[in-house]
């Protein structure tokens, strides 16, 4: 009779460890998948900005400095590969963006071309999916961490070592203050 | 958490299953009453009554059960295409500005949603202000939204409202309207299509009956449907973009605006983001209102959104889309010495093309009857030289119909038209007519609309004063088609609309001479605030 209990017990724990570590496994993918998600969309941003730094750059003869931030911040952020440092640098390139944005506005030739609208909605699409993408994958590697770090579910982590994710998002400490322009 | 949040709220879809049951239920009905009254008419009894009583009710169950699946098959696996068929909904064009913009929403939402279920994403060529969902037992997707309201939201209020549209799709609540939809309310829409071509007639009674009949079980079905899940699909919209104001601004702007009465039909209320015909019912919350109505109020909903942004009401500061504001301009008309050295007039520029006389050298001038060295007196050639534009390279291979001059391809709100910089006359796809008219805002000023009465007047009468003119002259003024060269069929824009355009039905143009485009815009706008302030 004890044996029969024991037997029992031991495979409804088997099923279990079974099933818990199916779950992690699957939050574990979903969580690598958001995050080629972000890397396919900065990817497709670093190609963008070349060609509309191109687009523009004959006509602004007295914001050259803004253009070359841009480019800047675009070769910073490339180079970057630490996760926080990076969200750093993706952001202030952002923020580059959005000034140049604000400057394009201003020149009534760059706003009827076809090719420079063309290329701003491209990339604030792109802009818009990048920041998609990193809220899912802060979510789901909120979801992923907390399921490490709950109580049984722990103990299959630990055992199999589970890595864990890093948060994509910026130090708070080196935030700059973002000049606030609309991007739509 | 997007994926997962999804997953957990994703419903049972029971209703479906209720929805087949009432089916077999009135099929059974209807096939008992019909045996019955045979029975009854014919003394068949012994012909039905052979076996038993037993096989008899098997028989019509059988019967049922055969018709109700057929029935539900039909309409559960092919609701995206009636809808889409009834709405007339359209692929969005690639080259058009504002319809890139909706694809590349699409995407985000997807990506925001973290689902791998691909919706597709469509425009109904109206000007009214909606949004709808549909799906299917095949597993087809689509969100449709109105060219009206693509021209009014700025990009973060379309996210909220493609976003609030896709949560209905991912979360299944969808799955069920739909079905709910495409078992009484397609066909009841399609019959309203057909009755209103018979309506003078007495054939049109057996429509109207079956149009009735379809609309009563329609309206049955509606009360299976809870508008909670509006409330739902709206906290979903805000879980995915994050951002509950811009889905309060969107809301708000269709709020009390023309939401596509008469164009999108009642029976497909269920599927929309606010009700086309708003009743009493989505008015108020008693139980008897939130058992037949569809949507809540929207200034509940309104409310809602704007408690979890924790602002206050008076935040909401109208934001829109700037749309392009257009002043239209009443064409010059020109008096010409024609060749008995005589002036005649006034003509607009591309009558005068028609005349065999006219030539560059022709001199024209803006007053009846000048003396020849009067300033106003112009050669043709010195008009035309002004109006050359700099940029040469948007011409196109087609030719103006009147002055025989290339057409210019011209960007305007966003997509394309090809011009006559002559006679200003425009060249549109007939897919974009309906673009332009959503996405410019027009002044109509008391001056133009006296005229755009006359030119109606005369549209009544069929004939206009200038065109009996150039009969006098024996001028045939036949437009042919600058993409084809065959000649255009010249007819009404519609009969609620009395402007005569020529149109190509093999190229899918029409031909708009100088200021028939902003007449017919004026003629619409003013309908629409005509049939609001009626119904209000
Ligand atoms: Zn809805
Ligand atoms: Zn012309
Ligand atoms: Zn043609």
């Amino acid at each position: 009779m004890i044996a029969w209990i024991v037997i029992a017990f031991v495979s409804l724990c088997c099923f279990w460890a079974i099933l818990s570590y199916n779950r992690l496994v699957t939050s574990r993918n979903d969580v690598r998948n958001a995050w080629s998600q972000i890397d396919v969309q900065l990817k497709r941003r670093y190609d963008l900005i070349p060609n509309l730094v191109a687009a523009v750059k004959g006509y602004m003869q007295h914001e050259k400095d803004v253009l070359e931030n841009v480019v800047r911040a675009r070769a910073e952020a490339m180079s970057t590969a630490n996760l926080p440092k990076k969200a750093t640098a993706e952001e202030s390139l952002t923020s580059s963006l959005k000034s140049l944005f604000v400057i394009i506005e201003k020149y009534p030739v760059l706003k009827a071309s076809d090719n420079v609208l063309r290329l701003q909605e491209d990339l604030v699409a792109t802009e818009n999916r990048i920041a998609f993408a990193r809220q899912l994958y802060n979510d789901l590697v909120a979801n992923y961490q907390i399921r490490c770090e709950i109580f049984p579910d722990m103990m299959i982590a630990q055992t199999f070592a589970f890595q864990s994710f890093e948060y994509f998002r910026a130090d708070i400490t080196e935030k700059k203050a973002t000049p606030s322009a609309e991007l739509s | 958490m997007p994926i997962t949040f999804i997953d957990i709220e994703r419903q049972k879809n029971w209703r479906i299953g209720l929805f087949f049951c009432l089916l077999i239920f009135l099929y059974f009905l209807f096939a008992f009453i019909i045996a019955q009254t045979i029975v009854f008419l014919f003394g068949w009894s012994n012909v039905f009554f052979v076996g038993s009583k037993i096989k008899y009710i098997a028989a019509i169950t059988a019967f049922a059960l055969t018709v109700s699946s057929v029935h539900f098959g039909i309409s559960a696996f092919t609701a995206v295409d009636r809808v889409v068929e009834q709405i007339r909904a359209g692929v969005p064009d690639d080259e058009d500005g504002v319809h890139r913009v909706l694809l590349n929403v699409m995407d985000e939402i997807h990506i925001a949603s973290g689902s791998k279920r691909q919706i597709r994403c469509l425009v109904i060529p109206t000007l009214s202000l909606n949004a709808l969902a549909v799906t299917d037992l095949k597993g087809d997707a689509v969100i449709a939204i109105t060219e009206g309201l693509l021209s009014r939201l700025k990009r973060d209020q379309l996210e909220a409202v493609m976003a609030h549209e896709a949560y209905h799709i991912f979360s299944g609540d969808c799955l069920e309207a739909s079905v709910a939809t495409s078992l009484f309310g397609v066909y009841a829409a399609a019959i309203e299509g057909v009755k209103d071509t018979v309506v003078q007639e007495f054939r049109a009674v057996p429509f109207l009956v079956l149009f009735w009949f379809l609309n009563s079980l329609g309206e049955i079905v509606t009360m299976f449907i809870s508008r909670e899940r509006e409330y739902r699909a709206d906290a979903g919209a805000v879980r995915i973009t994050r951002n509950p104001v811009a889905l309060a601004e969107a809301l708000n702007l269709i709020a009390g605006r023309w939401s596509g009465s008469g164009f999108i039909h009642e029976g497909l209320e269920m599927l929309c983001i606010s009700s086309p015909i708003p009743d009493h019912h989505d008015e108020s919350e008693d139980w008897w209102d939130d058992l037949m109505s569809t949507h809540p109020p929207i200034g509940k909903r309104v409310d809602v959104l704007l408690q979890m942004a924790r602002v206050s009401h008076s935040t909401l500061a109208g934001r829109e889309k700037p749309r392009a504001v257009f002043q239209p301009e009443i064409e010059q008309l020109y008096y010409a010495l024609d060749s008995e050295d005589t002036w005649i007039g006034p003509f607009r520029f591309s009558e005068l093309t028609a005349f065999p006389w006219f030539t560059g050298s022709t001199k024209v001038s803006m007053i009846p009857t000048p003396s020849e060295f009067d300033d106003s007196v112009r050669s043709v050639d010195d008009i035309v030289r002004e109006r050359i534009p700099v940029n040469l390279n948007m011409r196109t291979t087609f030719l103006c119909p009147a002055c025989r001059q290339p057409l210019m391809k011209e960007a305007y709100v966003d997509t394309s038209v090809d011009r006559c910089v002559f006679c200003r006359g425009v060249l549109i796809d007939n897919d974009r007519i309906f673009r332009i008219l959503a996405r410019r805002e027009i002044k109509c000023d008391e001056r133009f609309r006296t005229l755009m009465r006359a030119v109606t007047a005369d549209s009544l009468r069929s004939l206009t004063i200038r065109k009996q003119r150039l009969k006098e002259r024996k001028l045939v003024h036949l437009t042919l088609c600058p993409r084809c060269g065959r000649s255009m069929f010249r007819s009404f824009y519609s009969y609620a609309f009395l402007i005569e355009l020529d149109k190509c039905s093999m190229c899918r143009v029409t031909w708009f001479d100088a200021d028939e485009l902003d007449m017919l815009q004026c003629l619409i706008e003013n309908k629409i605030t005509d049939a609001l302030v009626d119904r209000a």
